[in-house]
C-alpha cells in the first residue's frame, strides 16, 4: 500500500477513527471523573458522535474505496451511519437519568456504546467478509457487556450469558461460512464471492457456505429461526441498551444483509426465495407471539422481530426501491422505537419499574401529554397513517408490488393487522382503564427534549416523507 | 384562484382541535368546539352556494406535489356527489358537538379534540382527489374513532372499540394493496381522475373489485361483514353513533361510487347481480334483526344495515334512477338515522335505560320530544312527504327494473321497516307510562332543539322539494353513468 493510498484510506475512514479515538480517550479520562460529574461523560460522548457525524457529511461528496477493497465510504454507508449516530445520541440522552437511577452511569457504559457505534459503522462500510466480521464482532462484544450491565440483577446477567453464548455460536457459524468461501473461491471480497455464487455451475459447497453466512447475519437482526435470544436479551438488558439494540445493531445487520444479498449478481439468483420464507416466518412469529406478552420490553422484543420481518420483505423485493424501502424503514423505525422506549425509560423511577404493560393503565388521566406521545408511537408502530410508520410500510409494499410479489404484500399487510392488535391493546390500557397508582415519571428537560425530537420525527416523516424518501433513494448503492 | 376553500374546510376543524388543546376551562372548550364546527359548516354552505350544478367536473380543485418520487400529490376537489357529503359531514359535526354538550362529562377536552380531528379526516376523505391522500384520511380516522368508542362508550366499549378497529383495518389493508396494484397498472400515479380515465384489463379489474369490495363492504357494512356495527353503534357515545351512522357508513358507499364503478366499470357490471343479491339480503336480514331487538340503540343500528342495503342496491342497479336514489338515500340516512341516534341518546341521558320494555307513554311526559321522534321515525320508514320516501322510491323502481326478485325483497324489507319502527314508537311513546312514572322526564331544552331542528328541516325539505339536492348530484351521476355504460346510455 502506497503512502497516498494509505492517506486516502485514512481520510475515508476518518469518522470511524474519530469515534474509536474518542472512546479510548474517554476510557482514560473516565477514571478521573469524580462521582456526581457524569454529565461530563455524556457531553463528551455526544460531542464525539456529533464530530463523527459532521465528518461523515463532509466526506459524503464522493465514493471513497479504502484499505485495498476492504472498506468503502459511499452514500449507502453514509445513510446508515446517520441512523447509527441518531440511535447512539438518542440512547445517550435517554440514559442520563436512567443510568443515574440504576447506578450505571460510569465511563465504561459510555465507552462501550461508542465502541459499539464504531463496530456498526465498520459494518455499514465493509465490503469484504473479513471486515464485516471485524465490525460485527466489535459491535457484538460491546452489546454483550452492555446487556449484562445491571451487575446486581440476575435477569440482566442471565440475558447477557444467553446472548453471549448464542451470539458467539452464530459468529462461529458465520466465520465458518467465510472460511469455506475463501477455500472455494480464493477471495473474501463481496464482489468476487457474488461472481462465484452466480457462476454457470455454482459449487454445492459454496451454497452451504452461503447458508452459514446467512445464518450468522440473520441472527443479528433477530429473524426466525435465530430469534430465540432476542426476547430474553431485550427483557434483561438495561432498558436504554434494549432501546439501542433494537435500533442500532439491527440496522447494522440490515446494512450487511443488503450489501450481501442485493449485490446485483446475487440479486439475479434465486436467493430471494430463502429470504421470503424467512420474512414471512419472522413476521408471523413476532406478531403472534407478541399478542400474549405482558412484559412491555418482551412485547417490544417480539414487535421488533415482526418489524425485522417486514423490513426483510423489502430485501425480498430488491431493486433500487426495495433497498431504499428497507433503509427508509430502518430510519423511521429508529425514531418511533426509540420514542416508545424513551417513555418506558422515563417511567422507571423509584421502585416503579414500568415494565409490565398493566403499569400503564390509566396513564392518560394524570399525564395526558405523555399518553398522547405513547399513542403516537404505538399507532406509528402499528402502521396507521398519518404517522411515519405507515409510510415506511407503504413504501416496502410499493417495492414488493412493483416486483410482482402481490401475494407476499397481502401476507405482509394481513400479518400487520395481527400486530396492530397488541399495539392498540397498550393504547387501550393507557386510555380506557382506571389508574391503579400514582405515576411519577422521571421527567427531566433532556428527556422531554429527546421525546419531542423522536415525536417530531415520527409525525414529521409521516406528513412530509418526500425529502427522506429522496434521501433514501439517492443513498442506494449503485443507483 | 383565490382562497383554497376546500383546504380551509378540511383543516378548520384540525386547527380548532389544536386550539382546544391549549384551553383549560370545560365551558370554553365546549363553546370553542361549537364555534369551530359552525364556522366549518358556514364554509361548507359558502362552497355549496358557489357550486356549479351544470358541470360534472371537479370544482374548487387544489393540487400540490406531496411525494413527487411516487407520483403522490395533495389534491382536493369536489363534484356533485362529494359536495353533498362534505356538507352532511359538517352538518353532523356541529350537531355532534351539541349532542355531547352534557352527555360527555369527563375528559371533555380530549373528547372534543377527537371529535374535531374526526371531522377533519371525514371531510378529507370526501374531498381527496389523490388515492394516497384518500387512504391516509380514510385510515387515520381509525385513531380518533377508536378513542371515541373506547374511552367514552358504554360498558362493553373496549371490546367494541377493538372489534371496530381490527375489522376496519383488516378491510382497509387489502384496499391498500389494491391501490398499489392500481398504481402500477394505471401509469404510476395516484391521481384519481387520471386513474378513472384508464382502461384496465378485465382480469385486473376483477381482482381489484374484490380488494376494494372488502374495504367498502366492511364500512357500509354489507352482510356478512356487518358484525362490528351493532357493537360499535351501541357502545359508542351518542356523538360517536351519529358519526358512525351518519358519515362513516356513507364512506363505504362513497368508495363504490368514486372507485369501484368509475375505475372498474366492467367488473362492477359483471358482478352487479351478486351485489344486488347481497344488498337485498342486507335489507331483509337487517330488518328481521331489528324486529327482534329490545335495545333502542341496537334497533336503530340494525335498521342502518337494512337501510344501507337500499343504498348498495341502488348503486349496483347501475342505472340513473338507482344511482341518484342511492346517493340521495345516503344523505337521507345520515340525517334521519343521525337524528334517531340523537333521540335515543337524549332519552338515555334522562332515564339511563335503553330497553324498549322500560318505556311507555312518553308522549304525556315529553310531548315535544315524542312529536319530533315521530317525524324521524316516519322518515326512517319512508313515509311520503319525508326525505327517505324520495330516495327509496327511486331505488325501488330501479331495483325492480334491474331484477324482479331483488325488487320484491326490497319491498318486503321496507314493510319490515314499518313494522319495527312503528312497533318501537308505539311501545315508547304510547300506552301507559312506565319509566316516566319513576323519573321526572324533562322535555327538550333549547340546546337540544337547536340540534334537532336543522335535521327536521332537511327531512321535510328533501321530502317535499328534492329538486335542489338531485340537482347537485345530477351532472356527476350522469357522467358516472356515461363512464360505466359508454355513450348513449343516459336516457
Amino acid at each position: 500500500m502506497t503512502a497516498a493510498a494509505l492517506l486516502q484510506s485514512i481520510v475515508a475512514s476518518l469518522p470511524e477513527i474519530v469515534v474509536v479515538t474518542g472512546a479510548c480517550i474517554l476510557l482514560i479520562l473516565g477514571q478521573l471523573v469524580r462521582k456526581g460529574q457524569e454529565q461530563f461523560l455524556l457531553s463528551a460522548s455526544v460531542a464525539v458522535v456529533l464530530t463523527a457525524a459532521v465528518l461523515t457529511i463532509m466526506l459524503a461528496g464522493e465514493v471513497r474505496p479504502a484499505y485495498t477493497g476492504m472498506f468503502i465510504a459511499d452514500r449507502f454507508s453514509v445513510f446508515f451511519k446517520m441512523v447509527f449516530y441518531l440511535a447512539t445520541v438518542l440512547t445517550l440522552l435517554l440514559s442520563r437519568k436512567y443510568a443515574e437511577i440504576e447506578g450505571i452511569a460510569n465511563s465504561e457504559y459510555h465507552v462501550l456504546l461508542l465502541l459499539a457505534l464504531s463496530g456498526m459503522m465498520i459494518m455499514a462500510s465493509a465490503i469484504d467478509l473479513l471486515s464485516i466480521y471485524v465490525g460485527l464482532e466489535l459491535m457484538a462484544l460491546c452489546t454483550y457487556v452492555l446487556t449484562g450491565f445491571l451487575r446486581k440483577e440476575r435477569r440482566s446477567n442471565e440475558a447477557a450469558l444467553k446472548y453471549v453464548i448464542l451470539g458467539s455460536a452464530s459468529t462461529g457459524i458465520f466465520l465458518y461460512g467465510v472460511s469455506l468461501v475463501y477455500g472455494l473461491t480464493g477471495t473474501t471480497q463481496l464482489d468476487g464471492v457474488a461472481a462465484a455464487v452466480t457462476g454457470a455451475r455454482p459449487d454445492p459447497g459454496l451454497l452451504l457456505a452461503v447458508v452459514f453466512i446467512v445464518a450468522g447475519l440473520v441472527f443479528k437482526v433477530g429473524a426466525v429461526p435465530f430469534h430465540m435470544w432476542l426476547p430474553d436479551a431485550y427483557e434483561g438488558a438495561p432498558t436504554t441498551i434494549t432501546a439501542f439494540m433494537s435500533v442500532g445493531p439491527k440496522a447494522a445487520g440490515f446494512a450487511v444483509i443488503l450489501r450481501v444479498f442485493l449485490n446485483p449478481l446475487v440479486a439475479a439468483s434465486n436467493a430471494w426465495i430463502i429470504v421470503a420464507v424467512i420474512a414471512v416466518a419472522t413476521m408471523a412469529l413476532g406478531s403472534f407471539s407478541a399478542l400474549v406478552q405482558d412484559n412491555f420490553k418482551r412485547l417490544l422484543a417480539y414487535s421488533s422481530i415482526a418489524h425485522a420481518g417486514f423490513a426483510l420483505f423489502g430485501v425480498v423485493a430488491g431493486g433500487a426501491d426495495g433497498i431504499a424501502s428497507v433503509m427508509l424503514y430502518l430510519l423511521i423505525y429508529s425514531f418511533m422505537n426509540l420514542g416508545i422506549f424513551g417513555t418506558i425509560i422515563m417511567m422507571r423511577n423509584g421502585d416503579f419499574s414500568g415494565e409490565t404493560i398493566d403499569d400503564y393503565a390509566g396513564l392518560s388521566k394524570s399525564h395526558p401529554g405523555l399518553a398522547l406521545l405513547m399513542l403516537l408511537y404505538l399507532f406509528s408502530l402499528a402502521g396507521i397513517p398519518p404517522t411515519a410508520g405507515f409510510f415506511a410500510k407503504f413504501y416496502v409494499l410499493v417495492a414488493l408490488v412493483e416486483q410482482g410479489f402481490v401475494i407476499l404484500a397481502v401476507t405482509a399487510v394481513l400479518l400487520s393487522v395481527v400486530a396492530a392488535y397488541f399495539y392498540i391493546r397498550i393504547a387501550m390500557l393507557i386510555y380506557m382503564r382506571e389508574p391503579k397508582r400514582a405515576f411519577s415519571p422521571a421527567l427531566s428537560p433532556l428527556l422531554r427534549a429527546t421525546l419531542a425530537f423522536t415525536a417530531a420525527g415520527t409525525i414529521g416523516i409521516g406528513l412530509f416523507p418526500a425529502w427522506f424518501l429522496r434521501l433514501a433513494q439517492h443513498s442506494v448503492f449503485g443507483g | 384562484m383565490g382562497l383554497p376553500l376546500l383546504s380551509l374546510i378540511v383543516f378548520t376543524p384540525a386547527i380548532g382541535a389544536g386550539v382546544l388543546m391549549l384551553l383549560r376551562s370545560e365551558g370554553a372548550i365546549r363553546w370553542t368546539a361549537l364555534g369551530v364546527a359552525i364556522l366549518d359548516l358556514v364554509l361548507c354552505i359558502i362552497m355549496l352556494a358557489r357550486f356549479d350544478t351544470t358541470t360534472h367536473a371537479m370544482q374548487f380543485s387544489e393540487r400540490h406535489l406531496w411525494v413527487p418520487a411516487l407520483g403522490i400529490s395533495y389534491a382536493l376537489g369536489v363534484d356533485g356527489i362529494s359536495a353533498l357529503f362534505v356538507f352532511l359531514s359538517a352538518l353532523l359535526g356541529a350537531i355532534c358537538v351539541l349532542a355531547s354538550w352534557v352527555a360527555i362529562d369527563r375528559r371533555v377536552k380530549a373528547f372534543m379534540v377527537s371529535l374535531l380531528a374526526m371531522q377533519a379526516l371525514m371531510l378529507g376523505v370526501f374531498c381527496a382527489l389523490d388515492l394516497f391522500l384518500f387512504y391516509v384520511f380514510w385510515e387515520a380516522m381509525l385513531i380518533p374513532m377508536y378513542l371515541i368508542i373506547g374511552v367514552w362508550g358504554g360498558e362493553g366499549r373496549v371490546y367494541a372499540a377493538f372489534k371496530f378497529f381490527l375489522y376496519t383495518l383488516a378491510g382497509s389493508v387489502l384496499f391498500l394493496i389494491g391501490v398499489i396494484v392500481l398504481y402500477f397498472n394505471g401509469g404510476e400515479t395516484f391521481d384519481i381522475l387520471a386513474l378513472t380515465a384508464q382502461e384496465l384489463p378485465f382480469r385486473i379489474q376483477s381482482w381489484l373489485f374484490f380488494a376494494f369490495l372488502v374495504a367498502f363492504a366492511v364500512k357500509v357494512p354489507m352482510v356478512p361483514l356487518h358484525t362490528w356495527l351493532p357493537d360499535a353503534h351501541v357502545q359508542a357515545p351518542t356523538a360517536g353513533s351519529i358519526i358512525l351512522a351518519g358519515v362513516l357508513l356513507k364512506m363505504g358507499a362513497y368508495g363504490f361510487l368514486r372507485f369501484s364503478l368509475p375505475m372498474l366499470p366492467e367488473a362492477s357490471a359483471y358482478y352487479s347481480t351478486p351485489m344486488l343479491a347481497l344488498s337485498a339480503l342486507a335489507i331483509v336480514y337487517g330488518g328481521l334483526l331489528a324486529l327482534a331487538q329490545d335495545d333502542l340503540k341496537k334497533l336503530v343500528a340494525y335498521s342502518s344495515i337494512s337501510h344501507m342495503g337500499f343504498v348498495t342496491l341502488g348503486i349496483f342497479t347501475l342505472n340513473l334512477r338507482g344511482l341518484e336514489g342511492a346517493i340521495l338515500q345516503m344523505f337521507n340516512h345520515g340525517v334521519t338515522t343521525g337524528a334517531l341516534f340523537l333521540f335515543v341518546g337524549l332519552i338515555y341521558e334522562r332515564t339511563h335505560t335503553r330497553s324498549i320494555a322500560d318505556y311507555g307513554g312518553l308522549m304525556k311526559a315529553a310531548p315535544v320530544y315524542t312529536a319530533f321522534f315521530l317525524l324521524f321515525t316516519l322518515s326512517s320508514m319512508a313515509l311520503p312527504g319525508t326525505n327517505s320516501f324520495v330516495g327509496e322510491l327511486l331505488v325501488l323502481s330501479a331495483g325492480f327494473a334491474a331484477n324482479l326478485v331483488v325488487g320484491a325483497a326490497a319491498v318486503f324489507g321496507a314493510l319490515l321497516g314499518a313494522a319495527y319502527l312503528l312497533g318501537m314508537y308505539g311501545k315508547v311513546a304510547l300506552g301507559p307510562a312506565k319509566v316516566s312514572a319513576k323519573f321526572k322526564i324533562r322535555d327538550l331544552n333549547a340546546r337540544e332543539m337547536a340540534a334537532i331542528l336543522p335535521l327536521a328541516l332537511f327531512v321535510l325539505w328533501v321530502g317535499f322539494y328534492p329538486k335542489p339536492f338531485l340537482g347537485i348530484i345530477d351532472a356527476s351521476v350522469k357522467q358516472l353513468m356515461l363512464h360505466v355504460h359508454g355513450e348513449g346510455s343516459v336516457q
